[in-house]
């Protein structure tokens, strides 16, 4: 691997990164370049090659390709200023929180008081309990707190809210924000589309070791989600009726007819539309596009959805 | 500074991990005092013709000490390194400034820390159990470096381990295959005179071989420069090759 040549302003850079694990590609020709200051999300299903592709801008895989990180190659980078949230850690669960983040401060010639790490991840009341009494939710902030000690200027986080409550997540949200504002580079990997939507500036979607789209949340939502629609639901609602009421694209998924382009202001017609046509449905869900519409339809996972049904 | 600040920060962490495991910290004491209860006062050294031993009480305090010298290290770092491995531990370690070697040397020094306290307990209680007799006197001294340099020794061989081992299952197996014959072997239960001829090269190749001709000079009046001269050179490329095999990577 070769340090990737630096852009002005990226605080990241991947150009054509591969890794093969066997027979099985993890990363195939990945290319990414994230300006400092943002927060970028990466997404993908499971075994798309989001936490290789963390492991790779880390430095803690080898692989082909070029990669820069602050403008040094993943090995070379002044590990102070560098964050990591792994996958799936799990630290010594018999040290209290407050041990465990002070154990990672010290591990650095400079740190952020523990007091405030630990206020910044919510656990101040429960410094002082083992890790492995802690919640689920409480470990995980726990562990975040790890990656915040040095106050990194670019911050990993791979999947930082996998068993965190809603209040835990947004506490962690407002932290993520609040770090941005700040200047720090986060990249992110969730399962978690709301959260990516949420949080994200730009957003990866990774597919089979391939980046497959790169856009803000908005952006890749008018691009590839579609148009809002409304979901109809009703015993024995006929597809060819509510077409033939409506002059509109409609299809059945999930048992519900989904009856395509009908903006916000549109409802109230189509409604009286369909009541006009005799269609007996009990409800109705308007829906607008969302990132996880452009997830499933890039991913081909609601191809597979409606292969399986 | 930073070095001393970051290798604190590391055996801190580390001590307590192991303190607040009562089942090991018990075991680890146990273990070897249960040894010397089943050698030292049931079986006994019966130089008359009677007992399995055929030494002197004090000729098997090496064998003794040994107990602890080898199968705590080899166990203990052998499945901490499984337990950071499965816990993705030294993938984040890998990107704080921390260097493997850091991270080892304050694993050895929780191990000398313990490891020295479980020696100087056992050491007393063979003299009380056993009645070994020894010279007391400066020489006791070298009991300090020998037993530090046979614990990184081991701690080094430990990280070895649990870079080849799986599992922490595999660690344990793995280690006790190493342990028990290198412990038995090493010129400590069994004199050389016993071994056929051909083996005692094998032996000399032990360097726990060396910690027990040390132990015996130092308690006997002797000289242990030499053996521990062997050992430190031993244990300090065993200990650079142990840091070498602590996991980097995934």
């Amino acid at each position: 691997m070769v340090e990737a040549e630096t852009e002005a302003g990226a605080a990241l850079v991947a150009d054509d990164v591969r890794k093969r694990y066997g027979d099985t590609v993890a990363l195939d020709g990945v290319s990414l370049s994230i300006p400092t200051g943002e927060v970028f999300g990466l997404v993908g299903p499971n075994g798309a090659g989001k936490t290789t592709l963390v492991r790779a801008l880390t430095g803690t895989t080898r692989c082909e390709g070029s990669i820069g990180v602050l403008g040094a190659a993943p090995g070379a980078v002044d590990p102070h200023r560098i964050g990591l949230l792994p996958q799936s850690f799990n630290p010594a669960d018999r040290l209290t929180a407050r041990e465990l983040i002070t154990y990672y401060a010290g591990l650095y010639d400079e740190s952020r008081p523990v007091g405030a790490v630990l206020d910044d991840v919510g656990l101040a009341d429960d410094a002082d309990t083992w890790y492995e009494n802690l919640s689920g939710g409480q470990q995980r902030r726990a562990c975040v707190g790890t990656a915040l000690v040095n106050d990194p200027d670019v911050l990993f986080l791979d999947e930082p809210t996998t068993g965190i409550d809603p209040a835990g997540r947004r506490a962690l949200w407002s932290l993520i924000d609040d770090l941005a504002a700040g200047g720090t580079t986060v990249l992110l990997t969730s399962h978690s589309m709301p959260e990516v939507e949420r949080l994200a500036d730009r957003v990866g979607l990774l597919r089979d070791g391939q980046v497959v789209a790169v856009g803000t949340p908005d952006e890749l939502i008018a691009e590839h989600a579609g148009d809002s629609h409304l979901l109809v639901d009703g015993v024995g609602v006929d597809t060819e009726t509510v077409a033939a009421a409506l002059d509109s694209e409609v299809r059945e998924r999930d048992s519900r007819l989904v009856v395509r382009n009908v903006a916000l202001a549109d409802v109230g017609s189509v409604v009286a539309d369909l009541e006009a046509a005799g269609v007996d449905f009990e409800s109705f869900t308007w829906a607008e596009p969302s990132l996880e519409d452009v997830y499933l339809r890039l991913t081909g996972e609601a191809l597979r959805e409606e292969r399986d049904r | 500074m930073s070095r001393s600040r970051r290798i604190r920060s590391a055996f801190v962490a580390a001590l307590f991990a192991f303190l607040r495991r009562k089942t090991a910290v018990f075991f680890t004491f146990f273990f070897p005092i249960l040894i010397i209860l089943i050698f030292g006062a049931l079986v006994q050294t019966q130089p008359t013709g009677g007992g399995l031993f055929a030494q002197e009480p004090a000729y098997y305090i090496p064998g003794y000490l040994g107990v602890v010298v080898v199968f705590t290290p080899l166990s203990r770092v052998g499945s901490t390194i499984a337990r950071h491995r499965d816990g993705n531990r030294f993938e984040k370690l890998a990107t704080t400034p921390l260097r493997r070697w850091e991270w080892l040397l304050a694993h050895t020094l929780v191990n000398v820390a313990i490891i020295g306290l479980a020696a100087l307990l056992l050491f007393v209680l063979v003299l009380l159990v056993t009645g070994a007799r020894i010279t007391v006197g400066t020489g006791l001294l070298a009991l300090v470096p020998l037993v530090v340099a046979g614990v990184a020794l081991f701690c080094g061989l430990g990280a070895i381990i649990g870079r080849v081992a799986d599992s922490q299952d595999g660690v344990i197996a793995a280690s006790n295959a190493v342990a028990f014959p290198v412990w038995v072997l090493s010129e400590t239960f069994v004199p050389p005179s016993m071994l056929p001829v051909w083996f005692r090269s094998v032996t000399a190749l032990s360097p726990l071989t060396y910690f027990s001709r040390g132990v015996r000079e130092a308690t006997t009046g002797g000289d242990p420069t030499v053996a521990l001269l062997v050992l430190a050179v031993v244990a300090t490329a065993i200990f650079v090759a142990g840091a070498a095999a602590v996991p980097k990577t995934e």
